[in-house]
């Protein structure tokens, strides 16, 4: 953007106008993506739940009730806005907006396309992670100032499922740090290309004869040789399909619904025991930030998991096209962004489904699944991670001499750690569950046991 | 179409109804397949409700709303929302015999009712002069039907009734009446079970029930052109058989009704906020008309006797305004004195039938002041019953008159 | 752009004084705990301008999203610290006022003192990452291992110790029982009291039987 505007204005402007100009149009853009994005969601949640549950869901405002969310805004800002007497004045202002803010500052660092990306934060996962954990904050403060106890007991519940889930939400982030050997957002899409559980390891034999559409050259790719390759490249080398990056997406989806407060981990706004959790006392605009901040926080934690696990804006055709040069280029973006989008909105929908299908789970059953499974899972596979990081890219000086796989071609040496890690990952997996299992016979019903 | 969901559901008869039995499958195995099962089974009521509506109670997923204005349920012939009352397609009388068994047992005591009264006799005759239900404080309990041994109250299925009038749901005679036709419609078995005895008792009453009394309100313009169209069809007969003078008459009454009974046709339909006292005055002149038809049909050919009665009928149409009871009082009175003036007439010998036209040249009068306020109104009925009564007598002097030149 | 970041830093400076400074002399301690996360944020955003991208994010991971919620569960699920009611100063403030000051001090004096103020130009091109995350890996594990250990074995202990006492507390908790599992209980108690002449309690409760052997 900057050297788009650098070529149009030229040097009329300083340089830092310039700059500065081309964010705010950057950040123009990524905040309507999302709000666009948000009122379809909000739109598609309630119609794909209604079909769910045998219902039409809103269909009288617009076409199929597409204006349905635009009808709600205009209740939403019509509202009047109520603040209890007894409740802190600011504090209470404050927390739609220290709740939304990080949520919208998560948006900054997703690659949205080829090239498409805002900003290039080399810590950009551990920024993810920081920003969205100051919303609960946001939460805090809404529960404290409404001055209700319905409003603190939600904030309690929210903060310690924030918290809690954090944990295992993080680690299995550490996963993708690991086999990225890095914790920038923007080279994940370029890592996950080649083709399902080989990734981009088979290599062209023939460097005159490989078609440019099925073979991509890659170069520094980590770990490998840092001359260019040319490298077999569906744009399907998604993590997703290797047992490490699977193991570490279904964590991380767990953990992402529970920070997003989405049924079955929506206990923070438990309509049936704490009316609505922080945001009891909130009406008007105000609910409605909470209410958006909710949906976008959403919308970018699928797009956060989609860019990790999924390939982000890796898909078939996009590097293709890519290599076609010239116009094409942004061809591959714009293909590049539609599969982005259509990660998100599919990640979304099995959110929705999960909705219908799941009953909320219990304060306890939240902790327990949190720290007993998720969180050993989490730290197994980051144990897988760095076996498929050391099968796959170590020398065997690196090896001290332990192991040498030297002689043995990069695709032999995925296919050997894809094995070991698959191994480990599900043995794990089975003891993990095996010894969360409830006991056959619980001592109290024995105990209880009344003789005929 | 036939999902695996349909051949999973076994339908039995009993005598109770039919019985649906769903094969839910296996029962839970390990763990995790619990939570997969849930999510198969969610995953079917989308894609299903995507492409079918649940039709058939035996099927298990599709969209099941009904979208309400556009789409309606059939609903039940049992389905009971506010009472109607019934009154005959054809002769237009009221079922209802005012025998006031549903406003003794209606719980809420909406029901209110007044006896019709024979304007000759002054006596009660089994029909209804004024019905009234609120149904704002109606509970559909249906007890009035139940109860009603003439099978005239029945259980409205239209439920739509939402009004922003203060008192809209306060619902006189006019608005609570509906023809046979549409019950029948509405609930056929419940009708074709009851049809022959309420038919039977209807017969029954329409012989006790002086003429017009009972007949829906709505219905009586209807009646009385149809009675006229009779009138003008059988005019030749009595043409025939009487003298010239007597046949001048007649046609000249027989013109006359077909001229009223068009000007009823163009007059607009009673208005329903004024009923209790639009009422008394209609009854008068109702009175007034039967009482000097009874005179006349003691003797007198029948077409011609119909003519008065045509042309009282626009009386009522005249006066929309709200009168005071009083006006009630003086209308009965002065139908009573018509009543007794025509029955004087009758008792003093054979009936003569030129004794209609001046009735009929009587009763238009009450046509004339219908711009008038309330108290010429009141002053038109008395002096239309006033008129009535001496053109009885007259008649009755004719008569006398005809019987001296025989 | 040097003035820009200067102006910048002024304006992060005097933020983070203020809210400091709003943390120890506002009345309501909820109020007290929002202004230090205010301040918290100013200093991650220092870290930012100063292109230490890995410890600003790192600051506002930790003291933000952990220490701070800390504080605020802390300060909200203890009863009557809240309120305007309490006292600003105590007696010994004066003591308060001399043990930080001192602390500062120690901290600033050899930093002042020993500073090389006139520092070379950077060397065009590429400037140096300051304290990347490799860095401060790399530093954690070569010059500054036995701190890092010290540090861990700390939380490990803390950790443990908290696991223990929530033990201890998960013995003598029962599962919640439904309303027909105590129905079912009291009558079973009610048949064991009629059947037995002595009274059984030992059985039901551990803690009260070790409490009467001592």
């Amino acid at each position: 953007m900057t050297d788009i505007l650098r070529s149009w204005i030229g040097s009329a402007l300083p340089d830092w106008l310039i700059v500065l100009i081309a964010y705010l149009i950057v950040t123009t853009i990524v905040l309507f993506y999302a709000v666009g994005n948000f009122i379809l969601m909000v739109w598609a949640e309630r119609r794909v739940i209604a079909r769910m549950q045998d219902r039409l869901g809103p269909n009288r405002v617009g076409p199929a009730g597409l204006l349905q969310p635009i009808a709600d805004a205009v209740k939403m800002f019509t509202k009047e806005d109520i603040v209890p007497r007894s409740a802190d004045r600011w504090v209470h202002l404050l927390a739609p907006v220290v709740s939304l803010a990080p949520v919208v500052m998560m948006l900054a660092v997703i690659p949205w396309g080829r090239g498409w990306e805002p900003i290039d934060l080399n810590v950009a996962l551990l920024y993810v992670v920081a920003v969205s954990a100051v919303s609960g904050i946001g939460l805090m403060m809404a529960g404290w100032g409404s001055n209700n106890k319905f409003a603190l007991l939600g904030a309690m519940r929210a903060v310690a499922q924030l918290v809690s889930y954090e944990i295992p939400a993080v680690t299995a982030l550490l996963t993708v740090v690991v086999l990225a050997g890095g914790m920038s957002l923007l080279n994940l899409p370029y890592l996950q290309a080649g083709i399902p559980l080989m990734g981009a390891t088979i290599l062209c034999n023939d460097p005159v004869g490989c078609s440019p559409l099925l073979y991509t050259t890659l170069t520094s790719f980590p770990g490998s040789p840092n001359e260019p390759v040319q490298v077999l490249d569906l744009g399907l080398g998604w993590w997703v399909f290797t047992p490490v990056g699977l193991l570490g997406f279904v964590v991380f989806f767990i953990a992402a619904l529970a920070e997003g407060e989405r049924t079955p981990f929506d206990i923070p706004e438990a309509d049936s025991e704490i009316v609505a959790g922080y945001m009891t006392e909130y009406s008007g605009m105000k609910f409605a930030t909470f209410y958006i901040a909710q949906y976008i926080l959403n919308f970018s934690l699928a797009a956060l998991a989609a860019t990790a696990f999924l390939g982000g804006w890796q898909g078939p055709g996009v590097a293709a096209l890519a290599n076609m040069g010239g116009p094409w280029v942004h061809v591959a973006a714009a293909l590049s962004a539609f599969y982005l989008l259509a990660k998100i909105w599919i990640l979304f929908f099995v959110m929705i489904w999960l909705r219908g299908a799941f009953p909320r789970l219990r304060v306890d059953q939240l902790m327990d699944f949190a720290w007993k499974l998720l969180l050993p899972l989490a730290l197994v596979n980051i144990v897988s991670a760095s076996l498929m990081v050391s099968i796959t890219q170590w020398t065997s000086a690196q090896w001290s001499g332990l192991v040498n796989l030297d002689g043995f071609a990069s695709w032999q040496r995925q296919l050997i750690a894809v094995i070991v890690t698959a191994i480990i990952n599900i043995s794990a997996t089975y003891w993990i569950l095996s010894i969360n299992q409830r006991p056959k016979e619980e001592e109290w019903d024995e105990e209880l046991v009344v003789a005929p | 179409m036939t999902t695996e969901t349909e051949t999973e559901t076994t339908e039995t008869q009993t005598t109770r109804g039919k019985v649906y039995v769903i094969d839910r499958g296996r029962p839970k195995l390990r763990a995790g397949q619990g939570l997969l099962t849930g999510l198969d089974v969610v995953f079917r009521h989308f894609r299903d409700a995507l492409m079918r509506k649940l039709e058939k109670p035996s099927q298990q997923t599709g969209v099941f709303t009904v979208q309400y204005p556009e789409e309606r349920l059939k609903l039940p012939e049992a389905f009971r929302n506010f009472p109607i009352l019934l009154y005959d397609d054809e002769t237009g009388h009221e079922l209802c015999t005012s025998c006031f068994q549903c406003q003794r047992i209606c719980p809420p005591q909406v029901i209110h009712m007044t006896q019709a009264r024979d304007p000759a006799t002054g006596k009660a005759v089994p029909a209804v002069a004024e019905f009234l239900i609120e149904y704002d404080a109606c509970m559909s309990c249906g007890l009035c039907a139940e109860v009603c041994p003439f099978d005239a109250i029945k259980m409205d299925h239209e439920f739509e009734l939402s009004t922003d009038v203060h008192g809209g749901l306060t619902i006189n005679k006019v608005g609570l009446n509906r023809p046979i036709s549409y019950y029948e419609k509405i609930a056929p078995t419940f009708w074709a079970e009851v049809k022959d005895g309420a038919m039977k008792k209807l017969q029954g009453n329409i012989k006790r029930r002086p003429d017009l009394i009972g007949v829906a309100p709505q219905m009586i313009d209807t009646i009385k052109a149809k009675r006229a169209e009779a009138a003008t069809a059988q005019e030749p007969a009595p043409t025939a058989r009487d003298s010239v003078p007597t046949d001048k008459a007649d046609r000249l009454a027989a013109i006359r009704a077909k001229a009223a009974a068009k000007d009823a046709e163009a007059q607009p339909a009673p208005s329903d906020d004024s009923a209790p006292t639009d009422k008394a005055a209609r009854l008068a002149a109702i009175r007034a008309a039967n009482a000097a038809r009874k005179a006349a049909a003691e003797g007198a050919p029948a077409p011609a006797s119909d003519a008065p009665a045509t042309h009282a009928a626009p009386a009522p149409d005249a006066p929309p305004a709200a009168r005071s009871m009083p006006d009630d009082k003086a209308a009965r009175l002065a139908a009573i004195r018509a009543a007794n003036a025509a029955r004087k007439a009758a008792a003093e010998g054979a009936p003569a039938p030129a004794s209609d036209v001046p009735t009929a040249h009587a009763a238009p009068a009450s046509d004339a002041p219908p711009a008038a306020s309330s108290m010429p109104d009141d002053k038109a009925a008395r002096l239309a019953a006033i008129r009535a009564a001496n053109a009885a007598k007259k008649a009755a002097a004719q008569k006398q008159d005809g019987n001296d030149d025989k | 752009m040097n003035t820009l970041i200067t102006i910048l830093f002024l304006v992060f400076a005097v933020f983070i004084l203020v809210a400091a400074i709003m943390t120890v002399t506002v009345k309501n301690i909820v109020h007290a705990a929002l202004w230090l996360i205010s301040s918290f944020f100013g200093v991650g955003a220092l870290y930012l301008l100063m292109e230490a991208e890995f410890l600003g994010v790192v600051q506002v991971l930790i003291y933000v999203g952990a220490v701070s919620i800390l504080i605020l569960f802390a300060i909200m699920l203890t009863r009557d610290l809240e309120g305007s009611q309490n006292r600003q100063l105590t007696p010994r403030w004066w003591i308060a006022l001399i043990v930080p000051a001192a602390l500062f001090g120690i901290l600033i004096v050899p930093t002042v003192m020993t500073h090389a103020w006139q520092l070379p130009p950077l060397p065009a091109g590429q400037p140096p990452t300051i304290s990347g995350a490799q860095q401060i890996g790399t530093a954690f594990i070569r010059e500054y291992l036995l701190p890092f250990e010290v540090a861990a074995i700390l939380l490990l202990v803390a950790m443990i110790g908290a696991i223990v006492v929530a033990f201890e507390e998960r013995e003598q908790r029962r599962r919640v029982l439904t309303l027909a599992e105590q129905v079912r209980l009291r009558r079973q108690q009610q048949q064991q009291v009629a059947t037995l002449p002595e009274p059984a309690v030992s059985t039901v409760q551990p803690s009260e039987a070790t409490g009467s052997e001592t």
